[in-house]
């Protein structure tokens, strides 16, 4: 099945039989990854599965227990990042990885300024900078300061870096996940490019359709072992996932069926438990009306940036809005902060799970009780007997692994933290849960999972809002979906069979004329 | 294409730009990161303003360079330890450990002065003390990853009790040559516009430019800025660099600075004493602060900190010229951080 | 206190997970230098009942724990939510400025209203104060190193001007009592100290308090976000320090009766946080272990006293105090536990546990 191509002088980077060990766990076991030059390298695997590892492996951030790595030909050990720079090997990390207090130009020439003398020259030193920003057709001023550049700029002036150091192997990791459409396609361009000139490109992602626009091959990982390497063009899609989870194509299929026909339940239309008016946030959100029902899930479709968050933060008090205001049950009220919405029973899990989820230096169980606790104020403290059902109920509802509730949040997986930030906002019992990228950077089992839980919800009586960059995803479990696009609610549609992932790209892309 | 370690050979044309653009991008980033240091200045050239409308006579103005002059003179020390203090700074870190090395320094040199010791060993030895602390410091941070805070509090209790073993009691300083060294001056002007340049000012002047050098014109300089990016330096380690030695060498030279702060207030006290310097951390910190560097690492200069010492200095001066009580200066010390500290929040909320 | 011990495991692991625990190392170094002191000086750890107040050694170390004991309390809860708390020291002079100005101008300072009227006078600034550092640090989002800072600078000035640039001395035997009287046989700062104690222990862990403390230390927005009213909590804490501190102050100078605005206090900050450093508390925030200041007060306390006893000159105090917090730091390093623990560690210190599930 695994094709292994035999001939050692092809591959820029070889690495044989890499396994490392943390206290307890062993992250990676006898894993091979071999990368050629001009090729683009796509290594896949569900979250936990090693990729991370690997690639810190390989950029010199963890050492390797054994196994070993060559690079041209040459058996190498890395100690430190610095040694892997050094043998040509670069990286693009996905939070990006520069000093945001610095300009444009220092970031990329850091470490290789030019000097004149004992002098740094920076007049040349921009110059030099100036020359790879055009190589990747950046126009931008070398002298601004990274942080006022968006993150898709900020990518390509890590990609700018590697070109700096002349690398022969450009390690992407997870380097679309915060990018709009058109930034990605820019940045297709540009790995295109540099895959022509003949550098090694390992991508790592977690879009399907991106892997198989952008790779010729792919390794595939799973819980730190080698499964295989693949031609992409010779890989279909299910096989691909069955490779990934370890099931078979067909249980997949169950699955994703089951999922689907969960859905066909439809909400009498009430009093809606949540209504906005002109709800509006100064160079955030334009003002926009919405009313929420019980029993109903109601997507947010539209690209990042559109304004889907910054309106879901307007509807649970994590932003104050400037305009609109805010009706619960057909009340007006007002949503001041977080606690007052989540003692409306106004639950909010937000986009990032690491900044903006976790807490990580507490267990898991106090991680779970935090909203509840919240909710209850710091005096009232829940009764041990009562906090401990709640946890025991969550972690085997949400199959929470490991299955210890003492465990540290950190040491958990996405996907993992995320049921457990679930299960917080579960606990409170809300009426309105706004689930904001639920499913980002999680493994395809916790995937359904947590989208099957959602229709439950919703069929029990409660009101989801549910926002995700996969519009299959919000197609497939949304009973209404709300369009939106430059930080405008620009359509509301009801989502009937002939709603279909083209037809709302259509009205993103038709209002777009219109407005133009 | 390889490391830009050579001139580039991309023709002039090559670049867009034009002198508009050009001047636009200077307008810009400055608007970013000398907007604390500005600040700065125009505190200065408030306090001056106010200084020279109240005590100006008609023989003589309070701005002068005679006021200058003593500014220097009376904060050459304070320079230094700020200078120091600002490398340290901008990777995020703190060093509460100077002012006990102060101490330290000015006894022991006193000591060895007594023991017969040669000036020019004296003098080094003196740094060295600095510099082994700030190393002790810095080895404490990078290999046992004990926060600056600690680290720098455990020297300071180190230098102090070390400071305290020597002599408990004042002791002068009588070398000759180091006399010589303390008196000697430039002198510009004529009576009551007499003004002086000495040796203190020249090593503060002498340190301050290499620091600009180093903080604006090595990468070693670039380092810091970057560790100072925040998450412990981690972007810099996977930039490919190498920050462990680099957080190292901050306080190595922020010891070393404290050193040299050591001799050049022994020099200004001609004496050495194991009670100076409590609280003198805490005047370098606030100096830099007023100086425009942000406490959390990454932004500011050093220049600001040069500024941000006259600012410190001068309040004393005008604290004294009406005549207030010493304690005053406590008051307004912290009247000056605070608003400082809020103008500088507020430019960095607006900025975001 | 988050050690958790299950039994039936290997002694082996028991004994790593003992000297894991943050709070091994300083307990350690306080028995031995109890034992040393008892050992050089067979008096030591005699306590004598006398008049029916105890008295001896061991007594006056418990004594001169109190104040670092009330100092670190308030600082330990700062700390967990990711603060620094500079001014206390400072904060200790006002309060004592304060009170001992308001009784130099009673009419009868013994009165026990007027007593209480300076104590209340006393913790009210220090109220004042915390309350300052927290509209800087809660609302204006502003460094508390920074915060805190200039209250420390300023502080010794403010109180400066309180007591008019004089040593204000005054005779009130009840308020001197506070610092050196005796309740049911104990020392009346050792009561106050343990009651203080009690108190914030009840506050903080029989509630959520505490949990909610470790969670905005951790991670401030997140908490926000799950509902934490993080910054009247943090503002909240930062005048329980504020209070702590003024109380600090007059137990600390009542026994003296002389406010001395440039000394007292002087430094105390720095003792705080080495108590809460020893008692096993990271300064970064999160995880705090209250029990630990105790142990942490004590070792400081016998740390000065064991320097008299051992015929050292006293001004050799820092240098002790330097090798006992660079000795428990170092030992309670995790980067040397995990290179003493595993034989391959990942290459960096910089990439952290944390990112291994990644």
């Amino acid at each position: 099945m695994s094709e292994r191509n035999g001939r050692a002088d092809d591959a820029v980077v070889r690495m044989t039989g890499i396994t490392i060990t943390f206290p307890g766990v062993k992250a990676l076991d006898g894993v091979d990854l071999v990368l050629r030059p001009g090729e683009v390298h796509a290594l896949m695997g569900e979250n936990g599965a090693g990729k991370s590892t690997l690639i810190k492996a390989l950029t010199g951030v963890y050492r390797v227990d054994s196994g070993g790595i060559t690079v041209a030909g040459q058996e190498l050990r890395f100690d430190d990042p610095s040694q892997a720079q050094a043998a040509g090997i670069s990286t693009v990390y996905q939070e990006v990885n520069l000093c945001a207090n610095l300009t444009v130009a220092e970031n990329v020439m850091l470490g290789h300024e030019v000097r004149r003398g004992p002098f740094v020259d920076w007049r040349a030193t921009r110059r030099e900078a100036r020359r790879f920003l055009d190589r990747l057709n950046l126009a931008i001023d070398p002298r601004s300061q990274l942080s006022s550049h968006s993150i898709a700029v900020q990518q390509l002036c890590a990609i700018a870096r590697a070109l700096v150091v002349d690398a022969k192997v450009l390690i992407l990791d997870e380097p679309t996940s915060s990018l709009d459409k058109a930034e990605v396609a820019e940045l297709f361009r540009v790995i295109r490019t540099l895959r022509d000139e003949g550098v090694a490109i390992l991508f790592v992602s977690h879009f399907l359709e991106q892997v198989y626009a952008l790779s010729d091959r792919m390794t595939v990982l799973r819980n730190g072992r080698f499964v295989g390497e693949f031609r992409t063009d010779e890989l279909p899609r299910r096989e691909l996932i069955a490779h990934m989870i370890g099931r078979s194509g067909e249980a997949l299929a169950g699955i994703e069926e089951q999922a689907r026909t969960a859905v066909t339940v439809h909400s009498p239309r009430e009093t809606p438990l949540l209504t906005g008016v002109g709800l509006g946030k100064d160079g955030s959100v334009e003002p926009f009306d919405l009313d929420l029902y019980p029993g109903e899930i109601v997507g947010f479709a539209g690209l990042l940036g559109s304004g889907r968050t910054e309106a879901a933060r307007l509807l649970t008090g994590a932003d104050r809005p400037d305009h609109g205001t805010v009706s619960w049950q057909g009340r007006p009220t007002r949503l001041s902060t977080p606690l007052a919405a989540l003692r409306r029973g106004i639950a909010l899990s937000t986009e990032d799970r690491k900044k903006e989820g976790i807490i990580g230096d507490l267990t898991v169980r106090e991680n779970i009780a935090l909203a509840l606790q919240a909710s209850r104020g710091a005096w009232r403290r829940i009764p041990k007997r009562e906090l401990d059902e709640i946890v025991q109920k969550y972690m085997v509802a949400l199959n929470i692994n490991p299955p210890n509730p003492n465990a540290l949040i950190r040491n958990l997986s996405g996907g993992n933290q995320q049921k457990v930030l679930l299960a917080r906002w579960l606990a409170t019992s809300p009426r309105l849960l706004v689930l904001d990228e639920p499913t980002r950077g999680i493994d395809i089992g916790a995937k359904t999972e947590i989208q099957r839980l959602v229709t439950e919800l919703a069929a029990d009586g409660m009101s989801v809002v549910f926002i995700s960059s996969e519009l299959e995803e919000v197609l497939r479990i949304s009973q209404r979906v709300v369009v939106m696009r430059d930080r405008q609610k620009i359509a509301e549609i009801t989502n009937d069979e002939t709603v279909t992932s083209e037809t709302v790209l259509e009205t993103i892309a038709s209002s777009g004329e219109s407005a133009a | 294409m390889s490391t830009g370690q050579l001139v580039p050979t991309a023709p002039p044309g090559a670049s867009p730009r034009t002198p508009v653009a050009r001047a636009r991008g200077l307008v810009g980033s400055f608007d970013r990161r000398f907007l604390p240091v500005l600040g700065t200045l125009l505190t200065l050239a408030l306090m001056l303003g106010v200084g020279q409308s109240r005590y100006s006579t008609d023989r003589a103005d309070f701005v002068s360079m005679k006021l200058l002059s003593n500014l220097l003179v009376d904060n050459s020390y304070l320079l230094v330890l700020a200078i120091g203090m600002t490398f340290v700074i901008l990777t995020g870190g703190i060093d509460l450990s100077v002012g006990a090395v102060v101490a330290l320094v000015g006894l022991v040199s006193a000591k060895l002065f007594t023991a017969g010791l040669p000036l020019p060993a004296v003098l080094v030895v003196g740094v060295l003390i600095g510099t082994t602390c700030g190393l002790l410091i810095g080895v404490m941070v990078q290999a046992f990853d004990i926060q600056p805070f600690i680290a720098s509090l455990a020297v300071m209790f180190l230098a102090r009790g070390l400071a305290n073993v020597v002599s408990t009691n004042s002791l002068a300083i009588d070398d000759p040559g180091f006399s010589a060294l303390a008196a000697w001056s430039l002198k510009f002007g004529e009576g009551r516009g007499l003004w002086r340049i000495n040796a203190s000012m020249l090593i503060a002047l002498g340190v301050l430019l290499v620091a600009v050098y180093v903080l604006h014109y090595t990468r070693f300089g670039r380092t810091v800025y970057g560790i100072g990016a925040g998450d412990r330096g981690a972007a810099v380690t996977l930039m490919g660099l190498r920050p462990a030695r680099t957080r190292v060498w901050v306080y190595v030279i922020s010891g070393t600075c404290a050193g040299i702060a050591g001799i050049l207030f022994a020099l200004y006290t001609k004496s050495g004493f194991n009670l100076t310097g409590i609280g003198m951390e805490l005047d370098a910190i606030a100096a830099v602060v007023i100086g425009g560097t942000l406490l959390s690492g990454g932004v500011g200069f050093v220049l600001g900190t040069g500024a941000g010492v006259l600012v410190y200095g001068l309040i004393q001066v005008l604290i004294a010229r009406e005549g207030l009580d010493s304690w005053w200066t406590r008051v307004f010390i912290g009247g000056v951080l605070l608003a400082f500290v809020v103008l500088q929040r507020l430019i960095t909320v607006r900025r975001r | 206190m988050s050690t958790t011990t299950t039994p039936g495991r290997r002694p082996g692991a028991l004994l790593r997970e003992v000297t894991q625990h943050g709070l091994v190392w300083p307990a350690l170094a306080l028995v031995l230098l109890l034992l040393a002191c008892g050992a050089k000086s067979p008096g030591f750890l005699d306590v004598a009942l006398r008049d029916g107040h105890l008295y001896g050694q061991l007594v006056d170390l418990f004594r001169n724990s109190a104040t670092p004991l009330l100092l670190a309390l308030g600082m330990c809860l700062v700390i967990a939510t990711g603060g620094i708390d500079l001014s206390v020291g400072a904060v200790m002079a006002m309060s004592l400025a304060v009170s001992l100005t308001y009784l130099d101008g009673a009419a009868d300072p013994s009165s026990p209203l007027t007593v209480a009227t300076a104590l209340v006078l006393g913790l009210g600034l220090g109220v004042l104060a915390g309350a300052f550092n927290g509209v800087m640090v809660a609302g204006l989002g502003i460094q508390p190193f920074i915060a805190t800072m200039i209250l420390m600078v300023a502080g010794r000035g403010i109180a400066m001007l309180i007591t008019e640039g004089q040593i204000t001395t005054v005779t009130s035997p009840p308020f001197k009592s506070l610092g050196s009287g005796f309740v049911l046989g104990i020392p009346t700062p050792v009561v106050i100290a343990a009651a203080v104690f009690v108190l914030v222990v009840l506050a903080v862990r029989r509630t959520a308090l505490g949990m909610f403390l470790e969670a905005i230390g951790t991670n401030g927005e997140a908490s926000r976000l799950a509902g934490v009213k993080a910054s009247s909590t943090t503002w909240t804490v930062y005048v329980i320090a504020g209070v702590l501190a003024g109380l600090a102050g007059i137990v600390y100078g009542a026994p003296t009766m002389a406010a001395d605005a440039n000394n007292i206090g002087l430094l105390k900050e720095l003792d705080a946080i080495m108590v809460v450093v020893l008692g096993g508390t990271r300064l970064d925030g999160g995880r705090f272990h209250l029990g630990g200041l105790v142990v942490g007060a004590l070792l400081l306390s016998a740390l000065e006293r064991a320097v008299i006893i051992f015929e050292l000159p006293s001004q050799t105090t820092p240098l002790f105090k330097a090798v006992v917090l660079i000795a428990v730091c170092v030992a309670a390093s995790p980067s040397l536990r995990s290179r003493l623990r595993t034989p391959r560690p990942p290459a960096r210190s910089a990439a952290r546990p944390a990112e291994v599930a990644a």
